[in-house]
């Protein structure tokens, strides 16, 4: 089977090809925009924000892939949560093609679009494989997806079986990174840039001068909040006054915010894997691209859950993507979950 | 009008009772810097207009539009239009991505975080602007509502 994918639930405009074969997915083509140049014809080049205007993006994204329009069986697009705007150019687009060119049409949650990255063929081998062998991925998993606009536990029991047992009450995880990140005077996005600022602190096991909270990490339930962390990082920066906020300060703030946000990350979801007795926990959405999360997240099932697997998604998978839409299109498809073009519909607020 | 605010949970209060006076129609123009308070203040605005749903913040996605249930009998408002101007830096953007066709309506509340890096736009006259500032104590905000 071979799947289109679209994707532009946010500010990334992305199409992809993914091949199925015996089960394995097998991703043969996927452009993002932010990683491409618009043809001129179009506008230029596509600046940071200006991503978000996707119908003049699309069309040029359309057109590599016109040469395959007669190999493609399904058009998978992610038609939510995301925002409605954004959704409907991805929308329009699948509906039209499927019409078109005659192709059965699926309509993909982008959150779990997420989830089936760890799928995808092109994925890093894990550092704690299932009992059963590397890439196999066994029921029920826990995926703590991570990113700018989603912070949340998704259980799953089975494919197409996904129940959110905990979420961000405020800000996302990703969001945090780049609000504390711009506090301290740091590039965007916030999250490589805070990482590449605390990897320059030289003696980490020496007491920091810097304690931050880690909020919500002793709760019973499953929730996150992140909003407080910024707020203490602000008090932080206020306290310590412009004269004391050097480059050394500036380098353990950064460290203890990443500490401060995977700590709390790493704790609940362990939590929960206990709690629901997974058998892999996965990572997925952007912030699972951060090196020190994936390290965090392998050592602590190690310790605590030394017979459960863990799985993570290719760093390149881990940001908006339509290739994840693709795969998920492939689980919704074997299950005959098809959406006639005249009854596609977006929903920005898509709830599992 | 001032506001003095001790911690959060006055600035939720303050925000609920704020919303029982609305009516409907209203754009509200949200400033103060990162940790503020805005979006606290957003969530106390949604309790008051009697939307049950968690108030999360909207700034990667820009906008979230909120239904307030039918037979909530606390106001006449049906739906709240919340939006985050953090990650813009002009007014165009906001029109761009056709966030104008939700706003306006009589049965909306619309609430614009950052209204100030979208200038331009919106009719400053109808504009309700509450700006959140940083109070002596620690914990403590001024609310200055014009």
């Amino acid at each position: 089977m071979l799947i289109l994918g679209i994707e532009t639930s946010c500010d990334e405009t992305s199409m992809a090809l993914v091949r199925e074969e015996e089960g394995k997915l097998e991703v043969k083509k996927n452009i993002v925009s932010s990683q491409i140049k618009i043809h001129s014809k179009y506008g230029g080049v596509v600046p940071e924000v200006a991503a978000r205007k996707h119908v003049e993006t699309i069309f040029s994204i359309l057109e590599e892939f016109v040469e395959d329009r007669k190999k493609i069986d399904v058009v998978s697009v992610a038609s939510g949560p995301g925002l409605i705007t954004s959704l409907l150019v991805g929308a329009e687009v699948a509906r039209t093609i499927s019409y078109v060119w005659g192709k059965p049409l699926i309509s993909v949650n982008h959150v779990v679009s997420h989830i089936y990255a760890n799928w995808l063929k092109e994925k890093t081998p894990s550092p704690n494989p299932s009992p059963q062998g590397r890439g196999i991925i066994e029921f029920p998993a826990l995926c703590l997806v991570v990113s700018g606009g989603h912070t949340e536990l998704v259980l799953m029991d089975n494919f197409g079986k996904f129940k959110v047992i905990g979420r961000t009450l405020d800000d996302a995880a990703g969001e945090c990174f780049d609000k504390c990140a711009k506090i301290l005077g740091l590039g965007y996005p916030g999250g490589p840039a805070i990482s590449a600022y605390a990897d320059k602190l030289k003696v980490k096991s020496e007491k920091l001068k810097v304690e931050l909270p880690r909020p919500m990490i002793n709760t019973p339930d499953f929730n996150f909040s992140f909003s407080g962390l910024k707020t203490a990082v602000l008090y932080k920066v206020r306290d310590l006054g412009k004269k004391s906020f050097g480059e050394s300060v500036r380098r353990e703030m950064a460290f203890e915010i990443e500490e401060a946000i995977t700590e709390v990350l790493v704790s609940k979801t362990i939590k929960a894997a206990k709690k629901y007795k997974v058998k892999t926990i996965m990572l997925a959405g952007g912030v699972s691209a951060n090196k020190n999360l994936r390290k965090k997240m392998g050592e602590a099932i190690k310790v605590e859950l030394p017979n459960t697997g863990y799985q993570i998604p290719d760093i390149q998978y881990c940001t908006d993507n339509a290739a994840m839409t693709a795969a998920a299109g492939y689980f919704y498809a074997k299950t005959g979950k098809f959406t006639p073009w005249e009854k596609l519909k977006v929903d920005p607020n898509w709830e599992l | 009008m001032h506001f003095i605010s001790k911690n959060e949970k006055e600035t939720l209060a303050f925000a609920e009772k704020f919303a029982k006076k609305l009516k409907g129609g209203e754009m509200i123009g949200l400033t103060g810097d990162l940790g503020a308070g805005k979006t606290v203040f957003v969530k106390g605005l949604a309790k008051g207009l009697g939307i049950k749903e968690n108030i999360q913040s909207p700034t990667f996605l820009l906008m979230k539009v909120y239904k307030i249930n039918l037979r909530s009998k606390m106001s006449d408002v049906r739906s709240l239009v919340h939006i985050d101007a953090y990650r813009l830096s002009r007014g165009e953007e906001l029109t761009d991505i056709g966030v104008m066709d939700w706003l306006g309506k009589k049965d909306t509340v619309t609430v614009i975080e950052w209204i100030e890096n979208v200038p331009g736009i919106f009719n400053e006259n109808k504009i309700i602007k509450i700006k959140i500032d940083f109070g002596e104590e620690k914990e403590g905000r001024i609310l200055e509502i014009k």
